[in-house]
């Protein structure tokens, strides 16, 4: 019993890394451009191409892979912010929403009209190998998921917390007006942010193709894992979204443990809505 | 002036609900009847939906969540109670403004983009749990509706045509729901909420109460959709009664058409199923994501370029022609 709830929760906070990965993008977007990005699942999927059609025609490994999924990304989101998202910026609820959501529909549907349906795989020479821990296994490719995950969302926060530009970004996000007025250029920033969002996004998609098969519909699981994660971790707070994506990667996995095996994502959206009804405003608190 | 208008308003309604009415005398091809069918379905899906997120702007992703519990409560209520579907579809109109109260409790506490996530989780959540509820719902494989053969008391017919009467009266209802609402104190207050929601609380509008009745009478008329949908098709499982791609559809032809306005759902949801019906026939159904994918590119034009959707483009384009009509509107809205 110890054991299976043991190896229930290492599963879970190896896959809550990549959900970490993908909320706290969602959640640096937020903060910063006060956008909600519906599109980041779809994001997370066309990470996961690249690196299926680089392992499938050129043989690259996935985890090198990361090298091209990140920077083509981070261009994407770039561009994104420049001609799609700040044409909507100021403009009220609707716009706002659906600009993204409309975006997230379109790359999804494109994809299935590109690549149908069909889930396809990338099996590498570590994708089955796992290492025991006693009585627990922890697979290989997840753990390096993990570590990764972990790595560039430290990295992030010495980007945000050590550089100019980093700060630039936490200056815009606390307040864009007062931030203009000492010389930032919200432009830059903006494009900044959501290229590195997307870039996230990216790296989430490369590290999960070892182990996560590759279809259209796939970063729907992200998306919404990753909406729950940064309400309960408090709207664009970047920690607390990490926090809470663990957590969710855990509740999700005893779910699936105890419940049954469709019923994770039930557990995930069960525990949203009683937050909502305990503490609208996630669980780090303090108000909109 | 005004009363000038209004008749020349209630003329051409007069003239399209016969030619509404004589459609199907004319149209006798099962396709083309059910392009129509289609085409009124999500208009009313659309005019339901656009009490809620089209006026107050409470922009939902989860009208799926009321559709499903119509389909269900109906279907449940036929096949183990023997209840006609027409008493099955009022049930499940009350079921699903019952359940809207829980559900607005606690997604109201969130606004704007985390509001329209909150009810995408509640729709997900009904789904999950219908597909979970195997002895009660039949689970995952759902089922298929008893043949009864001709019984229109059964809200089961031989031909296409008295289907689309009844989504005709349904979508006859929406729009009446809504006009009467729009012309109403509860229409402007809904606007003031969509407008500011803490303005308009400030001068004593009691948002919190609006938001939940309108959001009742939305989720009772989505519905009578749900009912109607499953009746219609003869099947019922959680993917097709809580699909998510209704709750998008609910919003998309509201946007496309105009948002918050009483004819914007109706012709979004013309020009969106014409496309994707044409489209088909051009393409043939070999290619899936075809159709969603124009529905994005449309949807990203109008929000992008005009945002008042096709109402916004039609009044631009007929104040341009005629200069004179914009000139007496602006008279009728001085006088």
């Amino acid at each position: 019993m110890l054991t299976t709830v043991t190896q229930a929760v290492v599963n879970g906070l190896l896959i809550g890394g990549i959900y970490a990965l993908v909320s706290i993008g969602v959640s640096l977007i937020f903060g910063v451009v006060k956008i909600v990005n519906f599109a980041q699942g779809e994001f997370v999927m066309i990470g996961m191409y690249i690196s299926f059609f680089l392992a499938t025609t050129f043989g690259v490994d996935p985890l090198l892979s990361l090298l091209v999924s990140m920077p083509a990304l981070f261009v994407v989101g770039a561009l994104m912010q420049h001609f799609l998202i700040r044409r909507v910026l100021g403009l009220g609820d609707m716009p706002q929403i659906f600009l993204t959501f409309a975006l997230s529909l379109l790359l999804l549907n494109l994809a299935l009209m590109l690549f149908t349906a069909n889930y396809q795989t990338v099996h590498t020479a570590y994708t089955d190998a796992a290492i025991r821990l006693g009585e627990i296994n922890v697979p290989v490719a997840k753990l390096i998921a993990f570590v990764l995950a972990m790595v560039l969302s430290a990295a992030l926060w010495v980007f945000l917390h050590t550089t100019d530009l980093g700060k630039a970004m936490r200056a815009a996000a606390q307040n864009r007006d007062v931030a203009m007025l000492m010389g930032i250029n919200p432009d830059r920033v903006f494009a900044v942010a959501v290229g590195i969002a997307l870039a996230l996004a990216g790296a989430a998609g490369s590290l999960l193709v070892p182990f996560y098969p590759v279809y259209p519909m796939v970063g729907q699981v992200f998306v919404l894992m990753a909406f729950v994660a940064v309400v309960l971790g408090t709207l664009g707070n970047i920690t607390g979204a990490l926090i809470a994506s663990l957590m969710m990667g855990v509740a999700e996995s005893l779910g699936i443990q105890f419940v049954g095996a469709d019923s994770g994502l039930i557990v995930v959206f069960v525990m949203l809505l009683l937050t909502l009804a305990v503490r609208p405003s996630g669980l780090a608190g303090g108000a909109r | 002036m005004i009363a000038k208008l209004a008749r020349r308003g209630a003329v051409w309604l007069g003239a399209l609900a016969l030619v509404m009415l004589a459609l199907p005398l004319v149209v006798t091809s099962n396709f083309a009847l059910d392009i129509c069918i289609r085409v009124l379905l999500f208009s009313f899906i659309g005019v339901a939906w656009n009490l809620m997120g089209g006026y107050a702007k409470q922009l939902s992703l989860g009208h799926a969540a009321y559709f499903g519990l119509g389909a269900y409560t109906s279907t449940i209520l036929l096949i183990d109670y023997d209840v006609s579907p027409w008493i099955g579809m009022l049930a499940g109109g009350v079921v699903a403004a019952l359940a809207s109260l829980p559900i607005g409790a606690l997604c109201f506490r969130l606004r704007g983009p985390y509001f329209a996530i909150a009810t995408i989780a509640t729709a997900q959540v009904l789904m999950l749990l219908f597909l979970k509820f195997r002895d009660f719902a039949w689970g995952a494989e759902g089922t298929t509706m008893p043949n009864l053969g001709d019984a229109p008391l059964m809200m089961q017919f031989d031909g296409k045509a008295p289907y689309y009467y009844i989504v005709l009266a349904l979508l006859a209802l929406g729009l009446a729901v809504t006009w009467r609402i729009e012309r109403s104190w509860v229409g402007y207050y809904l606007v003031a909420i969509g407008e500011d929601e803490d303005a308009a609380e400030a001068v004593g509008v009691n948002a919190a109460r609006i938001k939940r009745d309108i959001y009742m009478i939305s989720a009772f008329l989505t519905a009578l959709a749900g009912t109607f949908y499953v009746q219609y098709i003869y099947f019922i499982d959680p993917n097709t009664a809580f699909s998510f791609n209704v709750s998008v559809e609910a919003a998309l032809v509201s946007i496309v058409g105009g948002i918050g306005t009483l004819w914007g759902p109706v012709l979004g949801t013309v020009l969106l199923e014409t496309t994707s019906a044409l489209l088909q026939s051009w393409l043939g159904s070999a290619r899936g994501g075809v159709q969603l994918t124009i529905y994005s590119l449309i949807l990203m034009a109008v929000i992008l370029w005009r945002p008042t959707g096709l109402i916004g483009l039609f009044t631009d384009a007929w104040r341009r022609i005629v200069p004179a009509a914009a000139k007496r509107e602006r008279a009728t809205a001085d006088g």
